[in-house]
């Protein structure tokens, strides 16, 4: 049976590195893809998620366990990848921050466990949202964050999650229904 | 309250986060309200639609490559700290000794001697400053302030 998160945690926190791996390995795969829906392609989603968990392993000892190890994670991430936009805004001054690209389809390798024509729609649908909109779906969504944990991760009041979520499910719903024929 | 007020309620109801009072206000209007009812059911279809999209786990292959290249930054990190702490030690060691050496010599002149412990003792302070300086963004560095959780 798999170790649960709390005793590889508190293995990580007396430097047992074979126990990070371990951690990291779970949560590689919806670690890169919430980088993917955060700096918009797969090479960079790969450097920003694997910088967080280096910033995690020399913070663990930090974690009181207030919250599921990957919503902590997801913070850190969220904080990192938006360093790195903010380094690429400062390279590309015209662009603004929040604008944040979006992959052009199938340029890069399939995040999606399911890639179908529908699947896909839906994900290209999500990453043409506004940053804030699409990370939020992903966090209530994809990585199933409650509303406590997605407000420690975008440092908003849990009542602001509510109000953005509304937001951001309306704008995805005009999206797809835009996009119909 | 109006039906786009209740709409926000009806997104945390789908998602099982209201309090017992909102709940109880609005399943109160939902038995009023034709609208916002069908709001409810397109969402909730809507978040099972979403449901669809899973991220893909990583092959072992990948996986191992992954982990590796974190593994290797976290091994490198402790490598920089041995080196820099070794390099603290040999530098202040040299230093102490030129110092000494210039200091005894009566062949360099007070000028000169003035003029080599300037320079070292300014290197130190400059150092010292630097060291300083990153311990305190260390300290108010938002990282280690926010990963406290």
């Amino acid at each position: 049976m798999d170790e649960p998160d709390e005793a590889l945690i508190r293995r990580c926190q007396a430097g047992d590195t074979e126990a990070f791996g371990l951690l990291v390995k779970r949560y590689a795969g919806r670690a890169t893809g919430l980088a993917m829906v955060l700096v918009g392609n797969y090479s960079d989603a790969l450097d920003v998620s694997q910088e967080a968990f280096v910033r995690a392993w020399r913070h663990v000892r930090k974690f009181r366990g207030d919250s599921s190890f990957f919503a902590w994670y997801s913070s850190i991430l969220r904080k990192v990848a938006l360093t790195w936009l903010g380094r690429r805004h400062r390279r590309k001054e015209t662009e603004p921050v929040e604008a944040c690209p979006v992959p052009a389809p199938g340029a890069d390798p399939a995040v999606l466990a399911e890639d179908n024509e529908q699947t896909e729609r839906l994900w290209q649908a999500i990453l043409r949202l506004a940053t804030k909109h699409r990370e939020i779906i992903v966090l209530s969504h994809f990585e199933n964050l409650s509303y406590k944990e997605i407000a420690g991760v975008l440092e908003i009041p849990i009542g602001t999650v509510m109000s953005r979520l509304h937001a951001a499910r309306q704008a995805l719903r005009k999206e797809l229904s835009d996009e119909r024929p | 309250m109006s039906c786009e007020d209740y709409r926000q309620l009806i997104t945390g109801y789908v998602d099982d986060e209201l309090s017992v009072a909102d709940r109880e206000r609005l399943e109160s209007h939902l038995r009023a309200c034709d609208a916002c009812r069908r709001e409810l059911d397109e969402l909730a279809a809507f978040k099972e639609h979403l449901t669809m999209i899973k991220f893909k786990e990583p092959s072992d292959a990948e996986l191992e490559r992954y982990w590796s290249r974190i593994y290797n930054r976290l091994e490198r990190g402790l490598g920089w700290i041995l080196f820099s702490l070794g390099a603290i030690v040999v530098l202040c060691w040299a230093a102490f000794e030129a110092i000494e050496e210039v200091i005894k010599d009566p062949g360099i002149s007070l000028v000169l001697k003035v003029g080599v412990v300037s320079l070292i003792v300014g290197g130190v302070v400059l150092f010292v400053s630097i060291v300083r300086e990153r311990l305190t963004i260390r300290k108010t560095d938002k990282y280690s302030r926010e990963v406290e959780r």
